[in-house]
């Protein structure tokens, strides 16, 4: 399983990639929307692992993007609000929704539950 | 109290709720990333001990370099928790001597990552013990807020907010620079603009712009509140 991780919180990014490669877990990761891009374009992944609010292309915008690239991608969104407004969104938008702080093993039950369904 | 004063209090009071409420979500969101990096270095730590156990070869760097960012992080939010606690003691005091600086400080930490979500750079150009005012604290924070909120939309291109400051003859002025496109007749304070202009008046604050240097200009004078005149 292929999944890039995108957070504008370098040091969650790079230890979440770390941990998942502990469970096999192929992670690259991102900390603004244009590297995600970027790297989309290099190669395909089978999910984005996005917080919701990110400056300058948030979450939202950066899906949209990412979309037009690989269409078959699916989608986890994070935020750390827990809002009702943030689920609300999260919940529209993408395959899952999770608030930080995430448990490993719920995010990878869930990576594999998108990316088998 | 006067029908006029009743309003001026309503107005400021609400408007000291919201920058209250809207700092301490600021604070709590930045307190709830911290966390998540911790939750995410000690899953590590963890998953590194597992490893260990299990015959994996880890290089033992990598669990004083994890312990290390640990330690970071809470140093980190113990910064962040102590803004809001210093903010929250704020309210307690009015009509005292405070160090301008300091409490400048104060506000561009708490306004730390609502700028870094507009990827704009707060800093403050007061030299510390270099402006003392006599003002209600709190009030002065909220003020103070309200100017930044109103000067974020017109950072010019170095996206670098400098907030100056300078002793006035019966108070201080603040110079938020680096500003593109103001003119004096399009002032509009941030906030809850009737608390915010409340906020002013009650302070004896004046707000100007100064377009040709790029400053909004927040002229503020010795004064505890509309009831207890300007001079202590």
């Amino acid at each position: 399983m292929r999944v890039l991780l995108v957070d504008d919180e370098e040091e969650l990014v790079v230890t979440l990639a770390e941990r998942l490669s502990f469970r096999d877990v192929d992670a690259k990761w991102a900390t603004a929307g244009e590297d995600a891009v970027v790297l989309t374009e290099q190669e395909p992944f089978d999910v984005v692992v996005l917080d919701v609010k990110m400056p300058h292309l948030n979450g939202i915008q950066l899906k949209k993007k990412l979309e037009r690239i690989r269409p078959e991608m699916k989608f986890v969104f994070l935020t750390g609000h827990g809002s009702e407004e943030d689920f609300r969104i999260g919940s529209a938008e993408a395959d899952h929704y999770l608030v930080k702080p995430i448990d490993i093993e719920t995010l990878v039950a869930t990576l594999k539950e998108v990316v088998g369904s | 109290m006067t029908a006029t004063d009743f309003d001026s209090w309503k107005a400021v009071s609400e408007e000291g709720l919201r920058f209250f409420g809207e700092m301490s979500a600021s604070v709590s969101h930045e307190i709830r990333n911290k966390l998540a990096v911790i939750n995410e270095k000690a899953g590590l730590l963890q998953d590194i001990a597992l490893a260990m156990k299990s015959g994996r070869s880890v290089d033992p760097d990598r669990l004083e370099v994890q312990a290390g960012k640990i330690v970071d992080q809470i140093r980190q939010a113990n910064r962040i928790v102590g803004a809001l606690n210093r903010l929250a003691h704020s309210v307690d005091a009015t009509g005292i001597r405070i160090d301008l600086a300091d409490l400048v400080g104060l506000v561009v930490e708490l306004y730390g990552r609502k700028a870094a979500q507009a990827e704009i750079t707060i800093s403050a150009a007061v030299p510390a013990g270099s402006v003392a005012l006599i003002t209600s604290p709190f009030l002065l924070e909220g003020l103070i807020g309200a100017c930044i909120e109103a000067a974020m939309p017109r950072i010019d291109d170095s996206r670098i907010m400098t907030i100056a400051a300078e002793p006035g003859a019966d108070g201080a002025t603040l110079r938020f620079q680096n500003l593109a496109g103001i003119e004096d007749a399009d002032i509009e304070l941030g906030g809850e603009g009737a608390g915010a202009r409340a906020l002013l008046e009650m302070l004896g604050g004046r707000l100007s712009a100064d377009g040709r240097r790029g400053e909004l200009v927040l002229e503020i004078s010795n004064r505890v509140g509309p009831d207890s005149g300007s001079q202590p």
